[in-house]
């Protein structure tokens, strides 16, 4: 809490916990399931008392919509420890990775962490801001424990740079109602000629699509984001599943190929089932459109699930089914790719002198049991499911995500991808950004997008330097998944 | 002064001497402050930005030095590569196109809304404390606030769209922000009511200042409303329109707020005007060298459009003193 | 052609009406529209048609942002959940943005002041200097930003007052000097010499026959200075982190929200940092009125 001046936060505060506890209570299975965890979260308190004796404020980067939730586990390790998180930089999680290169330019101590999309790893410690965690890790004997590969996420060169606080990653959204509705199963089936199923590939997704478009009801088949902020992470979805990769082995563009072509067109085919206004909505304005039932379908960040089953802020509460993100034939076989981004993450600043007590705190979130906790606020619903236990039956987040939701989050979660994972991230996107949003909010074709992007990718490479880019590949390629579809 | 030193006899001379001594050390306590906040703040900034456009800094590569030295030691001399690739930069060149076309349009726009209405109001009449206190409220409001209530009203489902479909009957949906041809005209509109005021303010006192008397006699010799307004108080406030004009166009190439509150450069490159392009050179490529380059041909670009303004400013000035001087001898 | 002169003068009174409450129309809405967000609840946000004067006007929006109330909501389970709440910290912004665009504004209009005085009535800058000193203003803040924020974290001066409050000193000077140059050019020396003849020393002169004489000029210029100060954005953004966060930076905070455009709580916002701005403005309108041309017309 900022504002802890307040007599009234003191009072939401204990109501808040109170909430947390009781809901934790009701969870009782779950955390008898995650006994042994207790003993973790000791030896990292152990630890962190050795190494800032008498504790010691620290501050850091954060969104205050991400602080709420981790406020519980925050607090009871400041107790334990007097470690404490006095005051934040509240800024949206999408300022984060500029202000803390920001940081990095300035090379400032001011910060102890940064709580960012772990995919800019790669950028932030090339720029020398983040502290290796494996020492520590070592020392309090702590995992990180994710389901499939998204271990590797927090991971550069062979270093652990983050403790991931929240699970990203898209899962498709579907209108239970309208799909199962027979009516609208038989007018599919005699306008396509073919029964309505679970799309399994972006073209059967697009059909589904433009069958459910409909404007005079307020209805648009798709709410994926086509505008310039976050809508690449589609794109990376439809790359990674034509058998795409962004650059070649000598760290060469490579999307001026069938793949990358084949990836942007299927981006900018999604307008004629897209709100004419799409090109202009980033998340704030696509979320309402979801959770008010003015969409049928989209591939969504997983917390959307828990704000649409909330019934004090959605109206489509009970009609939605999750599932796995269609893929694509393009290569020959079907292959799924969902992709995980911003991650967010805890990533401790080189540069501060309480940089180990930092990194203790930010692994006392990632415990089974806190993060079990923070993940499964059901209000503040930012950090999603990644830990192998949030998935145990009857778990806490199970409970906020319905258990239709889990499974969807853990299948997508096998196959999920990073963006482009190298140094300089924010530069070759924005680069992807501007020539696709160009093509989708004007006449550029998908082959202009992706020679314009070369050219762009290639000055980028010349001024970041192939080398360490070169180098970079290695770790970039260890994070993408080794199954085709989930298992 | 000179004139009065030369005409005087020597112990006056002697006190005109003391007294120049005293306007001196007046000027320096007066100035010092400025100048040393100019040469401790801005000089360094300005030296640095000029080290950095012919040294290619990387951030990347100042990585693992902690000390200020980093900056110098991950930096390579260039040359003038990237002045090259700035002036080859169609995106660039099409940001600076983006905003001498906003600016234009804005100062243009401000300046007849404002200048019509100072000429409806400049008389008094029963209203117009009124009317005067509420034109100026929109230069009160805060442009990021402008931003953010005018996605609220053109927003699709908005009350604009309402208001122009209960007028014409019509479902009007207008994408005022999000569509890529109106964009940046849709901006222009926000900052064009954001600054009316400040012309508006600007024309009322030229026009309350003007001279009765030629007015006046032109009247008397049969000239109608038209042919006073162009040819008496039109003339008459030439610099003062020049100069309405001159700040409103600096002002508006400077636009960022909104610009970058709303769209940070969409939808496509709509809106990537040069302070948007820049800032995502310097604060999200951290570019800083390329950042600085470009800062450069802006500044540059910018000082010579200024000097422009100032020499036809100080042209006009001086027209119109020599217009009121020679008056006395027309009467 | 028919018309009396009388006719037309009342036809020409019509048509001023007319044109200026067409335009007051204009300036009031958004005024209008945000106020009136500011007290919908949220189901009235985005409402189709959009609801002009919410019939369930509720002061939620400013507890939540301005007194940091929380709304209370059982879900399905009985559990007492948080509904909404604001994290951010407007009284802290407000009290930086007072105390940031108050002193730069002072230090401004006085300099200015004392300069424009100086070059007045001693000329002590040339017209080419008075010009060049314009061009401080007219040199985009963004060109220099990068590199004053490296000088400045060398220095010790980011995320501080003092930092700000320097550059806001700097670009709003020249319009300071500028201003208040053509008021003081207004006061006939005359009256100066007159009082100096009488026996009164200068800066009595000053004080007692000068200041009275340009007093609603300079808070004019004041004003205007206190509008720039005020609503800066760029240099707040980029060279504060969370010692110094001024109001329009706590409000672009919204941007990125990810729970949907909150309409009311920013509109709650709003309304705040653009109140002060206009109750100084209703304070001091009397000051306004004579407007300020720059020097550009002759009286």
């Amino acid at each position: 809490m900022t504002k802890n001046t307040f007599p009234k936060v003191t009072r939401r505060q204990a109501l808040k916990t109170g909430a947390t506890a009781a809901a934790v209570g009701a969870a009782g299975p779950a955390l008898t399931g995650t006994a042994f965890a207790g003993s973790v979260e000791d030896r990292i308190i152990a630890a962190a008392k050795a190494a800032a004796p008498g504790g010691v404020d620290v501050s850091g980067m954060m969104w205050s919509n991400y602080q709420v939730a981790t406020s519980g586990a925050i607090k009871d390790f400041g107790d334990a420890t007097n470690i404490r998180l006095p005051k934040i930089m509240d800024i949206s999680t999408f300022e984060i990775p500029q202000r803390a290169m920001a940081e990095a330019l300035s090379k400032s101590p001011e910060f102890d962490f940064f709580h960012v999309d772990s995919n800019m790893i790669p950028s932030l410690a090339s720029a020398g801001l983040l502290e290796p965690l494996d020492e520590y890790m070592k020392k309090a004997d702590f995992k990180i424990n994710a389901v499939g590969n998204f271990g590797k996420f927090m991971t550069y060169k062979g270093k652990t740079y983050g403790i991931p606080t929240d699970g990203n990653v898209m899962v498709q959204f579907i209108r239970k109602d309208l799909f199962e509705n027979p009516d609208e199963r038989k007018a599919f089936a005699d306008k396509y000629g073919r029964e309505m199923t679970w799309p399994e590939t972006w073209e059967e997704e697009l059909e589904l699509m433009n069958f459910f478009t409909r404007p005079d009801d307020n209805l648009w088949g798709s709410a994926n984001l086509r505008d310039r902020g976050s809508s690449l992470v589609w794109w990376y979805m439809y790359l990674y599943s034509a058998g795409g990769f962004p650059f070649t082995d000598d760290m060469e563009p490579n999307i001026n190929t069938d793949e990358g072509i084949y990836a942007t067109q299927t981006f900018l085919n999604v307008k004629s089932a897209s709100h004419p206004e799409a090109a202009g909505w980033g998340t704030p304005q696509m979320i309402p459109r979801i959770i008010n039932g003015n969409a049928f379908s989209c591939q969504y960040w997983d917390g959307i699930i828990a704000l649409a089953e909330n019934p004090a802020k959605s109206k489509t509460t009970g009609k939605w089914t999750y599932g796995e993100v269609p893929g694509s034939k393009f290569s020959g076989k079907l292959i799924k790719r969902s992709c995980s981004t911003p991650v967010v993450s805890m990533l401790v600043n080189k540069h501060s002198p309480d940089k180990e007590a930092m990194a203790y705190m930010a692994m006392y979130m990632g415990t089974s049991g806190e993060s079990a906790k923070i993940v499964g606020d059901r209000v503040n619903t930012f950090h999603d499911p990644w830990h192998v236990d949030h998935f145990k039956p009857g778990s806490l987040p199970e409970k906020t995500y319905t258990p239709g939701g889990m499974e969807a989050i853990k299948k997508n979660l096998q196959v999920t991808t990073p963006p482009i994972y190298l140094t300089g991230m924010l530069e070759f996107e924005t680069e992807l950004k501007r020539n696709i949003s160009e093509a989708y909010a004007g006449d550029k074709t998908a082959k202009q997008v992706n020679a314009d992007t070369t050219d762009a990718w290639a000055r980028s490479i010349r001024r970041i330097g192939k080398r360490r880019l070169k180098e970079e590949l290695e770790t970039y390629k260890s994070l993408m998944p080794t199954i085709d579809v989930p298992a | 002064m000179t004139a009065q030193t030369t005409m005087s006899a020597a112990p006056i001379n002697q006190r005109a001497a003391t007294r120049a001594q005293g306007i001196r050390r007046f000027k320096w306590t007066v100035l010092t402050p400025f100048l040393a906040l100019m040469i401790f703040i801005l000089g360094p900034a300005l030296l640095l930005q000029g080290y950095f456009s012919f040294f290619s800094f990387s951030i990347f590569d100042a990585g693992d030095d902690t000390s200020f030295l980093s900056y110098f030691r991950a930096s390579q001399w260039v040359g003038l590569d990237l002045w090259a690739d700035a002036l080859t930069d169609s995106k660039f060149g099409f940001a600076i196109v983006r905003s001498l076309m906003f600016a234009v349009g804005v100062t243009v726009g401000c300046f007849i809304i404002g200048f019509a209405l100072a000429l409806l109001m400049y008389r008094p009449f029963r209203g117009q404390g009124f009317y005067y206190i509420f034109f100026i409220l929109p230069m009160l409001t805060v442009p990021i606030v402008i931003a953010y209530t005018g996605e609220m009203i053109l927003y699709q489902n908005g009350p604009l769209n309402d208001i122009l479909s209960r007028i014409t009957g019509l479902r009007i949906e207008a994408q005022f922000l999000y569509k890529q041809e109106i964009a940046l005209t849709t901006i222009g509109f926000m900052e064009i009511w954001n600054w009316t005021p400040f012309s508006f303010i600007i024309m009322m006192a030229g026009l309350a200042s003007l001279p009765k008397e030629p007015q006046e006699a032109a009247q008397i010799l049969g000239a109608n409303r038209f042919q006073i307004f162009f040819e008496v108080q039109l003339p008459l406030l030439r610099p003062v329109i020049l100069l309405a004009l001159i700040l409103r166009f600096l002002e508006s190439m400077a636009e960022f707020p909104k610009t970058w509150g709303l769209l940070q450069g969409g939808p496509g490159s709509a809106t990537e005007t040069i302070p948007v392009y820049i800032f995502i050179n310097a604060w999200q490529y951290f570019d800083i060298s390329y950042a600085a380059v470009l800062s450069y041909v802006v500044l540059i670009l910018m000082v010579a459009i200024v000097m422009s303004a100032i020499w036809l400013l100080r042209r006009e000035k001086k027209n119109l003193d020599a217009m009121y001087d020679a008056k006395p001898e027309e009467g | 052609m028919a018309m009396t002169k009388s006719q037309r003068r009342m036809s020409f009174s019509a048509f001023r009406y007319l044109v200026l409450t067409f335009w007051l129309c204009i300036v009031a809405f958004p005024i209008f529209w945000m106020v009136s967000t500011s007290f919908k609840p949220d189901k009235e946000w985005f409402a189709w048609p959009p609801v002009y004067i919410s019939e369930n006007a509720t002061m939620m929006n400013y507890l939540v942002v301005w007194a940091d109330v929380s709304e209370y909501a059982t879900n399905e389970d009985g559990d007492l959940e948080t509904y909404t709440q604001s994290l951010q910290r407007p009284w802290e912004a407000l009290g930086n943005s007072a105390l940031i665009s108050v002193i730069a504004t002072t230090l401004s209009v006085l300099f200015g002041a004392v300069l424009a005085y100086g070059v007045s009535r001693y000329q002590i800058l040339s017209e080419g200097r008075m010009f060049q000193l314009l061009m401080l203003r007219m040199v985009p803040p963004i060109v220099l930003v990068a590199p004053i924020s490296i000088w400045y974290s060398a220095l010790g001066l980011l995320d501080s007052i003092t930092g700000l409050v320097m550059l806001y000193f700097l670009t709003t000077l020249p319009y300071a000097v500028w201003m208040s140059k053509s008021f003081i050019d207004e006061v006939p020396r005359e009256m100066e010499q007159a009082a100096e003849i009488l026996g009164a020393s200068r800066a009595r002169t000053i004080w007692e026959v000068v200041l009275p004489l340009v007093r609603s000029g300079l808070v004019a210029t004041f004003l205007f200075i206190l509008i720039l100060t005020w609503s800066e954005y760029l240099l707040a953004l980029l060279l504060s982190k969370t010692a110094v966060v001024t109001l329009p930076v706590e409000l672009s905070k919204y941007q990125g929200s990810t729970e949907g455009r909150v309409y009311g709580r920013q509109a709650a916002l709003s309304v705040g940092i653009t109140l002060p701005l206009i109750v100084v403005g209703m304070i001091i309108r009397k000051h306004l009125a004579r407007g300020f041309s720059f020097g550009m017309v002759r009286r």
